[in-house]
């Protein structure tokens, strides 16, 4: 969590061209966007100063080892679309969900397919609108002193959403952020803000959506403060068609005895990359990531999560399930820092694959570092492949092959659908999830 | 029912089943023994369509069906089932969903739709008390965690559910006490039928005190050498396999 990644270690001279060819490639990305969006960071010089110095990620970056990012450096061009109403796309993706809304399409705000909520002790409204008024003042976080492309986002996101929960204050419905991604070559960032007081509680469900023909990045970076005793759930689906490159960062900050819930579920995405860190700065938090992914084709899926145990008696528990087809790959890289001061934590992790073909990748690193002794920490790594004695056994009773494959694919991610805490979200990833499987034979939902 | 000519399966570069013969006709009860490694339980999975096993040679008709040429899905759907020597653990996948699962495949093979939730209850019920599997076991993941005299009843309890035409049981009896087997074999008689077929394979003639065979044959090195009454098994049990062995070879 430090700085580290603005150093570069001593370094042979072929990672030393690598490296100068990829800082060039990254500020002469950083110019060209310059020259197509109207948004500059107030803090500019100070951004302009870490893009300079932080190191733009290539192979040779240990944290981007897996994850190419030479789809990042295509032309982009000006953003057209900016209504959802022009996108022919449902502003709700999810049927029967009674939520508030807040709808991006291509970065922009799209009030007429928004609907705030209005309530004693929230306040909601895009964070343009929050820093015109003087509610939050931009500051640049831990992750954007410390990454690069989080940096990136400083400088070019000034649309977003911006959320305050009054301590005690419960929102009444969850807050469904709607990003939509329209046509080709659109660079869009996005920057939202979450803060709930103590004792607060709130849902957001983070959907994203792309046009079949849309192409370009979406960089994304979330800040969440959870306040003392406060309870906050994420739920992240992704379900993008098109060629879109989407990076999008988590940071979350935990006051004491507060819970954070986040279910990241990749349904489809040309290239993703989810990048959490989670931090637990006071006594006896409860974290809690989950996700799963499964990519076809050519999609590459990338889960990195940092969970950061700053203080005693907090618990975390992390499980990541992937099942890679086609030419597919997966990455996960879970991090699990347990510092001096935090005696008593409890830690779990897990992350289980499974390989539905034989051209499919998936590079897994769990990496737990303990520096404190009276700690419960475990992890567990998987990979392997669908289990022939179990299809035969299906296949034995009369199950069909395609079935019986979608029979156990349920049975291996149900664990971590079933943990998202709105029904009709959970539902809504089962349904889309089916669709782009064809496991209509094979609907929980349906039995008994 | 079924009629198997000269059946040649091999498992790598090793043959187990060397031109074996058998003729099942509706309603009977044949029983398969032999010593270990003679080819009891490759004949199961070669039935059944497991593809780990390459069919070299021979003929096997299943009700005018050419079985061979048919994968393990359809096999079943036809009416061919296999109670497993070792039942598979599907964790995540509960017990009644499967069956569900499994019948309603039957049922569209059949042209019929989908069993309504309410009448797929009341068969489970109905079915599950033949083996005495309780609510218990019927809501868990498919045998995960099950004793081994529970993975065997329910064995017996998806077999009740599908109703097959011909059923094999391969070392059902293996792992099971007394009393377990006892209910097994109470399950497996309740359901004969002049029109439903059985194989049984097992090692010991034990079963075949509860499951009353119509012809028990021996297997030997990948062929049936002998076929008898149910006075084989006794006479089997009594002297061992070595003397059937012998006669073979001389």
């Amino acid at each position: 969590m430090s700085a580290g990644a603005k150093t570069t270690p001593a370094l042979g001279p072929q990672t030393i061209r690598q490296h100068e060819a990829s800082q060039k490639k990254g500020l002469d990305h950083v110019a060209h966007l310059r020259d197509i969006l109207s948004f500059e960071n107030e803090n500019s010089n100070v951004i302009g100063t870490l893009l300079e110095e932080l190191a733009v990620p290539h192979r040779r970056t240990e944290r981007w080892k897996y994850s190419p990012v030479g789809g990042f450096w295509k032309e982009h061009k000006p953003v057209a679309c900016v209504t959802i109403a022009d996108s022919a796309c449902e502003a709700q993706p999810v049927p029967g969900l009674d939520a508030y809304r807040l709808v991006f399409v291509n970065g922009t705000f799209d009030p007429s397919a928004s609907d705030l909520p209005i309530a004693a002790g929230v306040v909601c409204m895009p964070l343009s609108e929050a820093v015109r008024s003087g509610l939050v003042q931009r500051e640049i976080s831990s992750v954007e002193r410390s990454d690069w492309f989080a940096a990136l986002n400083g400088q070019f996101a000034g649309e977003g959403m911006y959320l305050a929960v009054e301590k005690a204050v419960e929102l009444d419905r969850p807050v469904l952020i709607h990003q939509r991604q329209q046509g080709a070559g659109v660079p869009t960032f996005l920057r939202h803000v979450i803060e709930l007081g103590a004792h607060a509680q709130a849902q957001v469900v983070n959907w994203s959506s792309a046009s079949s023909d849309a192409s370009g990045s979406v960089n994304t970076l979330t800040e969440v403060h959870v306040g003392e005793q406060a309870v906050f759930t994420l739920d992240k689906v992704q379900d993008e068609s098109g060629e879109v490159h989407h990076l999008a960062f988590e940071a979350v900050d935990q006051a004491a005895n507060s819970t954070f819930k986040i279910h990241t579920m990749t349904i489809q995405g040309a290239w993703v990359r989810n990048d959490l860190q989670i931090c637990l700065s006071g006594q006896g938090c409860d974290a809690y990531l989950n996700g799963i992914f499964l990519p076809t084709g050519k999609e590459f899926v990338d889960n990195h999560t940092t969970v950061d145990h700053r203080e005693a008696h907090c618990t975390s528990s992390e499980s990541y399930k992937g099942i890679l087809y086609g030419q597919s790959t997966g990455v996960f890289n879970g991090k699990v820092f347990v510092r001096p001061d935090a005696q008593q934590t409890n830690a779990y992790q897990q992350n289980a694959n499974i390989l539905g073909s034989r051209q499919a990748t998936m590079n897994a690193k769990p990496e737990l570092e303990i520096y404190a002794d009276d700690v419960k920490c475990s992890h567990g790594c998987t990979i392997g492949q669908f289990d022939d004695e179990a299809l035969f056994y299906a296949r034995s009773r009369g199950i069909g092959e395609d079935e019986a494959k979608a029979m156990l694919v349920h049975a291996f991610i149900g664990d971590v659908i079933d943990g998202i805490a709105i029904p009709e979200v959970a539902m809504e990833v089962r349904h889309r999830l089916s669709e782009k499987h064809d496991w209509d034979r094979w609907d929980d939902a349906n039995l008994l | 029912m079924l009629t198997i000519n000269k059946l040649k399966a091999s498992i790598g570069d090793s043959e187990i089943l060397k031109g074996l013969d058998l003729t099942i006709r509706p309603g009977e009860v044949h029983a398969i023994m032999g010593p270990n490694g003679s080819g009891k339980s490759t004949l199961a999975s070669v039935l059944a369509g497991r593809e780990d096993y390459a069919v070299t040679g021979g003929k096997a008709d299943f009700l005018g069906l050419d079985l061979l040429e048919m994968d393990a899905t359809a096999r079943a759907r036809s009416g061919l089932f296999l109670a497993f020597q070792y039942p598979v653990e599907i964790p995540g996948v509960s017990n009644i969903n499967f069956m569900r699962a499994a019948l309603n495949g039957k049922r569209a093979h059949e042209g019929l739709e989908p069993i309504a939730g309410k009448a797929f209850l009341e068969l489970v019920k109905e079915k599950a008390s033949l083996v005495e599997l309780d609510g218990r076991l019927r809501n868990r993941s498919v045998n995960e965690g099950f004793s081994g005299g529970e993975k065997k009843r329910n064995e017996i309890f998806q077999m009740a559910m599908l109703e097959p035409k011909l059923a094999v049981l391969d070392e059902t009896d293996s792992g099971l006490d007394i009393d377990a087997l006892r209910i097994v074999a109470n399950g497996v008689n309740s359901m004969r039928s002049s029109e439903r077929s059985f194989l049984v394979i097992t090692h010991y003639q034990r079963l075949l005190d509860y499951i009353i065979p119509d012809f028990v044959h021996v297997l030997v090195d990948g062929c049936i050498v002998r076929t008898g009454g149910k006075e084989l098994a006794l006479e089997l049990e009594e002297r061992g396999y070595d003397w059937i062995k012998e006669t073979v070879t001389s």
